[in-house]
């Protein structure tokens, strides 16, 4: 029987996946990684209840079950990379760091020492094998087969195992997963490539899982999107700065920290009544935000990007990944795929066929080829 | 579904909701109020009051109605700011020693609370001076240790007359002593400081006869949910010697101890409860001390049908096993292993209702999910603690080791109990407890139960490995 360590967090995902493994035969453990206790303001952290639910789905199915305390390295490699991004006027993207840092790695590795021959999550994805590497077959194809089961029966998986979107494509988290190393890919099952959300809803409802209706956790793994600067405020210095307005250069009003602040965004900003205003713009040095009414605001707008801290999957390599015809690439979860191209130099340059409202400085952009996630990397300028 | 965690809920008493009702509805008004329908409820409301005063030998005037037990027990450490923020030094002038007790700064005062406390108790007395007293292995308080930190400094002792955990109760008539004789002595040495004793009487308002003159307690603490009563209702009794600080400022309700309008349906049911819960105090006691019986007696016959490989199978790495004597006795006139059972706390001095067993080498939470799912509601340790993952401070107070502790259950009858459930109930705990046995020891791979044929017999038939011993063998459940 093949031996999986199945990261379990409580909610109703992990626990199906549980319950799928289980059945598929292998022998299942779950894990409880527990990465953050403590709660924050407007927000009381649910591991007990989390850990709890976690237990009590693998208690159920008869399969053992651990807690593995990996806080000290979440809060090293995840939050304070996050903190230290934040004050930089970045906006991180704290998942994505957790995936790569923690669940396939900490997790992956710890699993690897207890003679795991997998690890799995309840991650919407799936792992394929690519037949062979990319820019030898010019156009991409991979053993179509082969990776339509994988995760769901007990296949042997080799490099280089390739990510690939989830069936669920309004639930697909590949941009979280990105970052993931080839090595943890070719060793991950992911149990839910093949359902839709409705679908494992559906099948925890009918297997009677107490957590088949749990509300579900979103965004950054612990505080959701709306906490972020509650968060922020609990761990950084509030520093009051000016807020004022780009075209006139007016004081508009006071905010207390500019790393507070995301380019694009419009509430929260306490300017009054009238058209809103938008975050255009930050200066970190001097501590000023720039807002401004037009939407139209060239700094929202671009055709250009340009990525650093590059990620790319399969021994891709920046020149390869220029060459691909119909590259596609997500700057936001679940956004859509826009066409791109991508120009290698110092730098990865992406030029899109329109102009393009751009995402946040420290945000990730992830290139897809079809169905195949090819990795990506953090947006700069 | 049977219930058995009485200790951390009881459902309301049928007539105590029913005594309520009226007070949500046509009796609504405000007990402070001029006019007469007001003065009703304030009449209802004094009435009850006396009545739960009455229940512990005390007067309603002496409570303070509070928002549960862990208010009481709060408003009851507020004894110690009082002091902090009124000394004079007038007030405890002595003509032996003026210079260092006028002087409280230089030497604090300070609380004792017993190591196996609430932790509520233990979070209040944090916000002062405070030392832990000793326990021994079965939760009763160590009178060596409380005498010899009983110093002068000493203004607060609190102590539970019945634990949480493990129901042992304290021997209040020793401490009462060891109290008076304190006061006794520092009076002698014009020594005015005052020395008050507190005990959190939650657990055991249901169970015990409780006289607070005959306690000897200056403060108690007193819980309704606990007792049949409505959850967030408790009352501190407050003796005559007694000077407190208020906990909420308000409009002087509770002596101005506790501001805030009056929970009458609350305080209502509460008094219904109590009355109640005294009234069949006898008989309740006389059914829980038989049904607790049949559970203890069962829980000591539980075959553990290993299966035959186990017990010849190798140990391939011995050293993470735990020996089969600690977890199971051989009775070789059978030739089967049975369950041994670690009942947890003090037989001699224990609430009747109170099971506290562990199953060495067992996941006690595993146990609850399981017998969830057949129906049985059981605890480990206190349920606040069960949920943290953390180890019961209760249970390692007593020097327990982490596998006994991991496997221990927390039993609690109650009015919802009958015969014909326990036996149900112990029925359905036995096979569970046996199967997580079984799957203990078929484990392939972990820390759980690993044996060889040899370690087997050797252990078994060889004297009995005595508990708490240095040289017992560490092992765990899931996350060794």
């Amino acid at each position: 029987m093949p031996k999986v360590f199945l990261g379990m967090s409580g909610g109703v995902d992990s626990s199906v996946s549980a319950v799928l493994l289980k059945e598929q035969g292998y022998d299942v453990t779950g894990v409880y990684m527990k990465n953050w206790s403590k709660d924050l303001p407007g927000m009381k952290c649910p591991w007990a209840e989390d850990l709890a639910d976690a237990k009590r789905v693998a208690v159920g199915l008869d399969i053992d079950f651990e807690v593995w305390d990996f806080e000290e390295e979440y809060k090293q490699k995840v939050v304070d990379y996050m903190l230290d991004e934040f004050q930089k006027g970045r906006t991180p993207n704290p998942d994505v760091i957790c995936n790569q840092e923690i669940k396939f790695k900490l997790f992956y590795e710890k699993a690897l020492a207890r003679d795991a021959d997998y690890i799995a999550t309840g991650h919407y994805a799936r792992v394929g094998m690519l037949e062979t590497r990319l820019s030898q077959c010019g156009s991409l194809s991979f053993d179509r087969h082969e990776h339509e089961v994988c995760g769901m029966r007990n296949i042997v998986i080799s490099h280089p195992a390739c990510l690939l979107r989830a069936r669920d494509e309004n639930k697909d988290q590949t941009y979280f997963l990105y970052r993931m190393s080839d090595e943890s890919t070719a060793k991950t099952i992911f149990p839910l490539s093949e359902m839709t959300k409705p679908e494992v809803k559906a099948f925890a409802t009918e297997r009677g899982l107490d957590v088949a209706h749990k509300k579900e956790s979103m965004g950054v793994c612990f505080v959701g999107e709306v906490g972020m600067k509650d968060f922020l405020r609990e761990y950084l210095p509030a520093a009051a700065g000016e807020i004022r307005e780009l075209e006139s250069d007016r004081v508009l009003g006071y905010h207390d920290g500019a790393f507070l602040y995301t380019i694009g965004q419009r509430h929260g900003l306490y300017l009054g009544g009238g058209l809103p205003f938008y975050v255009v713009k930050k200066d970190l040095v001097q501590n000023i935000v720039y807002v401004s009414k037009n939407l139209n605001q060239d700094l929202l707008w671009s055709d250009q990007l340009q990525l650093e801290d590059l990620h790319l999957r399969n021994h891709l390599t920046p020149n390869e990944l220029s060459e691909i015809p119909n590259l596609a690439v997500r700057l936001r979860h679940r956004a859509e795929l826009l066409p791109v191209e991508v120009t290698a130099c110092s730098t990865l340059t992406l030029t899109f066929t329109q102009s393009i409202k751009r995402p946040a400085v420290g945000q990730s952009a992830v290139f897809y080829s079809d169905k195949i996630c090819l990795g990506g990397g953090i947006i700069t300028e | 579904m049977i219930y058995l965690d009485h200790a951390a809920a009881t459902p309301l008493h049928p007539k105590a909701l029913e005594a309520m009702l009226p007070y949500f509805t046509t009796d609504f008004f405000n007990p402070s109020a001029a006019y007469l329908p007001a003065k009703r409820v304030r009449e209802a409301y004094e009435a009850a009051k006396d009545q739960i005063a009455h229940a512990i030998g005390a007067k309603g005037v002496d409570l303070a109605m509070t928002a549960g037990a862990t208010e009481s027990i709060n408003l009851a450490f507020t004894a110690i700011k009082y002091l902090l923020t009124h000394q004079s030094p007038s007030s405890t002038k002595s003509a032996a020693n003026s210079q260092t007790i006028s002087q409280p700064s230089s030497k604090p005062f300070k609380a004792l609370v017993l190591a196996t406390e609430h932790t509520s108790v233990l979070a209040a007395a944090a916000s002062y001076p405070h030392s832990l007293i000793k326990v021994d292995h079965t939760g009763l308080i160590d009178l060596a240790d409380f005498r010899a930190q009983l110093t002068d400094d000493v203004v607060f002792v609190s102590i539970a007359l019945a634990n949480n955990e493990l129901g042992t109760i304290q021997p209040f008539a020793e401490i009462a002593e060891i109290i008076r004789k304190t006061r006794q002595k520092r009076l002698q040495q014009g020594n005015t400081t005052p020395l008050y004793l507190h005990t959190d009487a939650s657990q055991a308002l249901s169970l015990i006869d409780i006289n607070v003159a005959r306690l000897g307690v200056d403060l108690l603490t007193l819980n309704a949910a606990k007792c049949g009563g409505p959850k967030g209702v408790g009352a501190l009794y407050v003796g005559h010697n007694v000077k407190l600080s208020p906990i909420s400022a308000g409009g002087g309700q509770e002596r101005g101890l506790r501001g805030g309008t009056e929970n009458v349906p609350g305080v209502i049911g509460f008094a219904v409860a109590i009355t109640e819960a005294k009234k069949h105090l006898t008989s309740n006691r006389k059914k829980y001390q038989k049904i607790a019986n049949i559970l203890r007696q069962n829980f000591s016959q539980i075959p553990l049908d290993l299966p035959s490989n186990s017990t010849k199978t190798p140990a391939p790495n011995q050293s993470s096993a735990p020996h089969i004597s600690i977890i199971a006795h051989l009775d070789e006139k059978v030739n089967t292993f049975y369950a041994k059972p670690v009942f947890l706390g003090n037989p001699k001095h224990q609430l009747v209702n109170f099971i506290p067993v562990s199953f060495p080498g067992l996941d006690a939470e595993r146990l609850i999910y399981k017998l969830e799912a057949e129906g049985i509601l059981v605890s480990t340790g206190a349920a606040c603690a069960a949920n943290k993952g953390t180890k019961s401070h209760v249970l390692s107070a007593t020097g327990l080791s982490d596998a006994e502790i991991a496997g221990s259950l927390r039993i609690s009858l109650g009015s919802t109990n009958t015969e014909a459930q326990i036996k149900t109930a112990s029925g359905i705990i036995t096979s569970t407890i046996a199967e997580e046995y079984r799957r203990c020891f078929a484990r392939k791979s972990g820390a759980a139960a690993r044996l060889s044929a040899s370690a087997l017999q050797r252990q078994a038939l060889t004297t009995r490995l005595e508990k708490n011993s240095a040289d017992t063998p560490k092992y765990g459940g899931d996350n060794a």
